[in-house]
């Protein structure tokens, strides 16, 4: 830990591909040295469908992000996403063997092991198993059990896993630029770790990454992990709504988004209308406020129930904090009531990263996902300096419980 | 403290008001206001026709013309109509004494209508009420000879009333979904006058905090060959300022508040229960501003009604001439006009109807025999006139003489259903449909001329039918078609004959996409299905369509531009909405999805996520 590194975190969105480049100094202070971001062409709703354009944005970017730091890139933390990846829940039972009434490291191996080993369909990869807590003989909230005596140990895990060859893909696209890909991180996962500080994770919280063509979430209770998953649902969405309901075109549609729409259902910004200007031949449209904002915030409200509905019964309830939106979709007028409406939680914005550098970049929700890779490799640094290098998508090493704490 | 009774003594009492429907379609406006429950207004009809008058609701009734059209119509002849009048005036005079506002009803361009309602407008002034008329202009369809007789009675009952309030029926095709049966259309265009006299009533008898007094009313209906823009809408909830306002201005008269841009004068009153705030005020009015130009005298009124309990309404009057109405409309919805031609075609104005066409009722038996023989006879020169459906023709006159029995069969039975009180109200136009279908398909000129009674309505279907075939109306008159076609086996249940059965479903499964030949086997479709309810139950029928005009009228705010695809929201919304029984699966299937079109479905639940929410669950 004595020595600076340098972290670097790719994500490939719907809408854009931004790296990251940062230094974790001694002090485990961050600082950002750069980013490159291009417009992604080729990826929808978090997947990749165009692979060789896909190619071109990633080198694009780490093209700017090299010139902009200085840094040679040699390998990168990846964030995946997309409708496939699923998080499960599920509790592994060791019974200790006769005459070892002592918890040891080998104990914890295999009933990690047992967790792990779930039903999962026979084309998907396991992406994190990360240990939620132990159980040592019924008594429950066991953080760590190694020295305990117990005759049973059980220990709950949250699983996440995806179909293997759409996270290859993402892998391949990389490899090909060439760089290494130190780690697959879940989109979710990695926002997490900037939006949420340890206490709040404790406390309990939901993180909804709202992005360009997928909704993200993962849900702490208790500090660790109790749900997460993905909705094929984002901005592009609200934007073809918009294009479908007014016949604006699309780029007009994204527009008028971005700057009149508002998602909080309040009767007094749904007054009058929103006056599209004409521009070289395409005629001046008047469009309602009160459909625009009600075609936004049917849009966000069904995906927000999605997402409401996939959490565990009674997980919500035990939400401490609140819901933290990030992804740039969040920056949508309005979005704070109507999140609060759905979830009846109180409603954050990220705060500002404990990191320096360049402000705006950290500052804006839409890098939170490549910021929090960052802080991802941080903790996996601090925890487990040995453990990098090995990016073998499914191993079980990767029980990274200090993403639960 | 003495506390200030702010309202109480100038509070004008309802047993002071008189509201009189004259002619048939005048007593169809009184039923739906008695229906809708006018409490302490007195209801009186007048007409010359004995039978339309025996079934109407209201307690009071004059008959007109006693001893000179002897119980039977005017036959649309104004001058019998106030002949006729003159001869009832005395007992008019009685039921006029002592009344502080009358309200007269009338439906124009018919006989007893257009020639009573001035008499009697004249007749309420000289016994000192404040004669205030709702009248109904005729369709477009229904001749210029009407139209210019109701443009007579019109400029006469300008100059006798003390305030005029024009509805066009030509207009009141919007109510309603175009393949509501005319049933449907007409209730919603008699429910949307009786609001209006209800609105009127509410803004004239209580005064309220912002005072709104006839002077006001007469003002904003300035009576000059002018036609009303009225829109009342009520709403609670969260948001009900902005939803009273939407409400109203969905109003077909208003045009979704289009024509408003155009008016001079505009009388706004708001009501509600005693939590409404001001800043719902201000938030409302701030919204119709928008509507309505800066120049334009705004009328305002507000008042607090404890009945009005957690609800707010918002009626809107206002008036333009007629001239400015007609450009106001081509200039604002170019698809507009097609669309509102549909729901009338199929049938008369259903007031003037009673007035009018004789009724068949009276002799059942002749009607339906002299039917069949017509139709098979004339089926070879409809296919002759209309061109591109000659190769059809063969195919299809067989069918139309098979299928004739049909309605002769039906016709024996009616008589036995009806007379009891329960289908006061329906009989009439079941009774008329087939006549009118009739007329429309047929179009025989010895016909006409062998029932003199019915010279009126006869051209003007004529015009109708041809109506029909004219270019502008195939794009959407296919999709309606289609729709149309798939109702009959639902409405008319387990009595539908076989035949019947058979012949819709073949219609059903017909991919040919040719306008014209829908527009055939509707005619046809129509024919029977009508036919057939005639002879059963027709009161199964209301539930039901009283629930769809509700759910149309939350229907369609996205159709602001492009007049295209908005046909295909409304569709989609429609299947979803109106009858998920037929056509269920166009959910799934279907839909537009822009930019994520050609895609999987991105299935949740059942629903797929890349279709708009908006146009998924349009209530």
């Amino acid at each position: 830990m004595a020595k600076t590194r340098i972290h670097v975190g790719l994500e490939i969105g719907t809408t854009k591909t931004c790296m990251v480049v940062a230094e974790v100094k001694p002090d485990s202070s961050v600082k950002i040295l750069g980013m490159g971001e291009t417009r992604t062409a080729g990826v929808r709703k978090g997947e990749i469908i165009d692979y060789p354009q896909v190619r071109a944005c990633v080198k694009a970017a780490l093209l700017e992000a090299e010139d902009i730091s200085d840094v040679d890139i040699n390998s990168v933390y990846l964030a995946v996403s997309g409708s496939h990846i699923e998080g499960i829940n599920n509790r592994g039972t060791y019974r200790l063997p006769e005459g070892e009434p002592e918890i040891l490291p080998k104990h914890i191996d295999e009933v990690k092991e047992i967790a792990s080993d779930i039903a999962i369909p026979s084309d998907h990869v396991y992406l994190h198993s990360l240990i939620r807590n132990y159980v040592v003989d019924r008594q429950p909230h066991t953080t760590m059990p190694i020295g305990l005596l117990g005759k049973t140990l059980d220990a709950d895990f949250h699983i996440v896993h995806g179909v293997r060859t759409r996270i290859q893909n993402s892998i391949k696209c990389v490899r090909e630029i060439p760089l290494d890909v130190d780690d697959v991180v879940f989109a979710p996962i990695a926002s997490a770790q900037i939006a949420l500080t340890r206490k709040r994770k404790e406390a309990g919280a939901l993180v909804i990454d709202i992005g360009g063509g997928t909704t993200d979430y993962v849900l702490y209770v208790g500090g660790a992990i109790c749900a997460s998953g993905c909705i094929p649902v984002g901005g592009d969405h609200v934007t073809n709504d918009i294009h479908l309901v007014t016949h604006i075109p699309l780029s007009k549609a994204e527009q008028v988004k971005k700057t009149e729409g508002d998602a909080s259902g309040n009767a007094e910004r749904s007054i009058g209308t929103v006056v599209v200007p004409d521009e070289g031949g395409f005629p001046e449209v008047e469009i309602k406020r009160q459909i625009l904002n009600d075609v936004i915030r049917w849009r966000l409200e069904e995906t927000l129930q999605l997402v409401k509905a996939r959490l565990p019964e009674g997980m919500l309830e035990r939400v401490g904090t609140g819901v933290f939106l990030t992804g740039g979709t969040s920056l949508m007028a309005g979005f704070g009531e109507l999140a609060c409406d759905v979830f009846g939680l109180p409603v954050y914005r990220p705060e500002q990263p404990d990191v320096s550098g360049v402000h705006a970049y950290f500052k804006d929700p839409q890098y939170s996902t490549a910021l929090g890779l960052i802080r991802y490799a941080q903790i996996l640094d601090e925890e487990r300096p040995e453990s990098r290098g090995s990016a073998k998508v499914g191993s079980f090493f990767r029980s990274l419980w200090p993403f639960g704490g | 403290m003495i506390p200030y009774e702010r309202t109480r003594q100038q509070t004008i009492p309802n047993s002071s008001v008189k509201i009189i429907g004259v002619g048939g379609a005048g007593a169809n406006m009184l039923d739906r206001v008695a229906l809708d429950g006018m409490d302490g207004a007195e209801l009186l009809a007048a007409n010359t026709d004995m039978r339309t008058l025996t079934s109407s609701v209201s307690a009071e009734k004059i008959q007109m013309g006693r001893s000179l059209t002897k119980g039977l119509g005017s036959g649309g002849d104004p001058d019998l109509g106030r002949q006729a009048t003159l001869e009832a005036e005395l007992e008019l005079r009685d039921a006029l004494r002592d009344r502080k506002i009358v309200f007269i009803c009338v439906g124009l361009g018919g006989g007893t209508g257009s020639g009573a309602a001035p008499l009697i407008a004249r007749l309420a002034r000289e016994a000192g009420a404040f004669t205030v008329v709702f009248a109904t202009m005729p369709f477009a369809f229904e001749g210029k000879r009407r139209r210019e007789q109701a443009g007579t009675a019109l400029n006469e009952l300008a100059v006798l009333a003390n305030a005029l309030v024009t509805f066009d029926n030509g207009r009141m095709g919007d109510l309603v979904l175009a393949k509501q049966g005319v049933h449907e259309a007409f209730a919603a265009a008699d429910r949307m006058i009786s609001e209006a006299i209800q609105a009127v009533m509410r803004i004239v008898l209580r005064p309220g905090l912002v005072n709104i007094g006839l002077d006001d009313l007469v003002a904003a209906l300035s009576s000059n060959r002018s036609r009303c823009l009225f829109g009342s809408g009520i709403a609670e909830g969260e948001n009900r300022a902005q939803a009273a306002l939407k409400n109203a201005l969905l109003s077909p008269l208003l045009d979704r508040g289009r024509l408003l841009a155009q008016a001079e004068t505009v009388l706004v009153h708001i009501c509600g229960g005693e939590d409404l705030t001001l800043y719902e005020i201000e938030l409302l009015m701030r919204g119709l501003g928008k509507h309505v130009p800066d120049t334009a005298q705004m009328l305002f009124g507000t008042a607090v009604d404890p009945n009005m309990k957690e609800s707010l309404s918002v009626t809107l009057i206002s008036s333009l001439p007629e001239e400015a109405l007609q450009e106001g409309i081509s200039a604002a919805a170019s698809g507009g006009p097609p669309e509102r031609e549909k729901p009338d075609a199929p049938g008369s104005d259903p007031k003037d109807g009673f007035v009018d066409i004789e009724p068949v009722g009276n002799n059942p038996a002749d009607e339906p025999a002299d039917e069949p023989r017509a139709r098979i006879t004339s089926s070879p020169k409809k296919v002759k006139g209309t061109s591109g459906i000659e190769k059809i023709a063969p195919a299809k006159s067989p069918r139309k003489i098979e299928r004739t029995p049909k309605p002769s069969k039906v016709a024996p039975k009616s008589p036995e259903p009806k007379g009891p009180a329960k289908e006061v109200e329906e009989a009439p136009f079941a009774e008329k449909v087939p006549e009118v279908e009739l007329a429309a398909k047929v179009e025989p000129p010895e016909l006409v001329e062998s029932e003199p009674q019915a010279r009126e309505g006869r051209p003007a279907f004529k015009e109708s039918s041809k109506n029909h075939s004219l270019p502008p109306l195939r794009g959407r008159e296919g999709a309606e078609v289609r729709r149309r076609v798939k109702l009959p086996p639902k409405r008319q249940g387990s009595s539908v004959s076989l035949l019947d059965e058979v012949f819709s479903s073949k219609e059903e499964d017909d991919p040919e996409p040719d306008p014209v030949v829908k527009m055939e086997e509707w005619e046809e479709a129509e024919v029977s299905p009508i036919g057939a309810t005639a002879s059963i139950e027709i009161t199964e029928i209301d539930p039901e369509a009283d629930g769809d005009v509700v759910a149309f009228s939350t229907v369609e705010p996205g159709d602001d531009s492009g007049t295209g695809t908005v046909s295909s929201i409304e569709e989609l919304q429609a299947a979803a909405d109106y009858d998920p029984k037929p056509q269920g699966e166009l959910l799934l299937e279907g839909g537009p999805k822009g930019r994520f079109e050609g895609e999987d479905p991105n299935l949740v639940e059942g629903e797929d996520l890349d279709i708009p929410p908006f146009l998924r669950k349009k209530k």
